[in-house]
């Protein structure tokens, strides 16, 4: 059958329309592809995002939990390093009143602490005070410091003093005062002690 | 066929062209409006997935740390007590070398 130049002409437009159609939707379905593929990057961005932020967090907390163990352990470490160098101090205030009774020891060291009293006063005559054990001994003290320090004139308080052992020295208007007793002694030399302790037993 | 006829023919097509491009350009419409709620769905979707994943790690790194954090726990307190044996074994000797340091009057 032959076409007749009408029916070309109409199929021209059809097919022509047809094109433009097809186009149309190739265009379409192309553009809607490429907003897809865009899409999709966009929200894997996104998605990694939230995943990155929780293995972060995550993280944290994990360094958060050993830290706050070792903090734990440190506090504990130190609490226990504290019992020991306090039952060692006490152990040493013990052996302090411990010594105190054991006249061979002790009387040289308080005639030692009372001389050297005597020797930081300065003065020509003092007033040497006790605690009520040691008042006992000031014959025998009397004797051992009289031969060490002559110059200076020596009075022995009869009132006790409140103390593990040791002296107290004074001028004799009792404005001056040279405290040599045990307990002055400990608590005078405390931090050092801490530090020998903490030497001594843990090598620090 | 009478020139009227033929006319008509021409118009017809035309008509019916334009209705195929008419066509396209509502589908065309349609697939972008496809596209985008599929991309909605599948963003909801992912977030969610990834939200998720976001919650197990979370919820998995309290348990690692506190196991790590158990770990290490266990093992200081062994030192610890190890630290504890041996000072207590040298308080003898720190007593009286404490005990020395007040008696020595220079």
């Amino acid at each position: 059958m032959i076409m007749s130049e009408t029916d070309k002409f109409t199929e021209d437009i059809l097919g022509t329309a047809r094109e433009k159609a097809q186009s149309i939707i190739r265009e379409a379905e192309a553009q809607t592809q490429h907003a897809s593929d865009e899409a999709k990057a966009t929200i894997s961005r996104e998605t990694e995002g939230i995943v990155r932020g929780a293995r972060a967090d995550a993280d944290a907390v994990k360094r958060r939990e050993v830290s706050e163990a070792r903090h734990r352990v440190k506090l504990r470490e130190q609490h226990e390093k504290d019992k020991i160098v306090q039952d060692v101090l006490d152990r040493v205030k013990k052996r302090m009143s411990e010594l105190v009774a054991d006249e061979a020891k002790y009387v040289p060291l308080l005639t030692h602490l009372i001389e050297r009293g005597l020797e930081e006063l300065g003065d020509t005559s003092a007033l040497i005070h006790l605690n009520k054990v040691d008042l006992k001994r000031i014959p025998s003290l009397e004797q051992a410091v009289s031969k060490r320090v002559e110059h200076v004139k020596v009075e022995w308080s009869k009132e006790p003093i409140d103390t593990t052992g040791g002296t107290v020295i004074s001028s004799l208007d009792g404005k001056i005062r040279i405290v040599n007793t045990l307990d002055q002694r400990f608590e005078a030399l405390e931090s050092k002690l801490l530090i020998e302790a903490r030497a001594s037993l843990f090598g620090e | 066929m009478s020139g009227i006829e033929t006319v008509k023919v021409i118009v017809d097509a035309e008509k019916q062209a334009a209705k195929m491009i008419d066509d396209a350009m509502s589908e065309a419409t349609a697939i972008r409006k496809r596209i985008d709620s599929l991309i909605q769905q599948q963003r909801q979707q992912m977030l969610e997935d990834a939200k998720k994943q976001a919650a197990a790690i979370s919820a998995r790194a309290g348990e690692e740390g506190k196991l790590e954090a158990d770990k290490y726990e266990a093992e200081a307190v062994q030192t610890l007590r190890k630290l504890v044996d041996q000072a207590s074994s040298k308080k003898n000797a720190a007593v009286e070398k404490l005990s020395n340091i007040i008696m020595r009057v220079e």
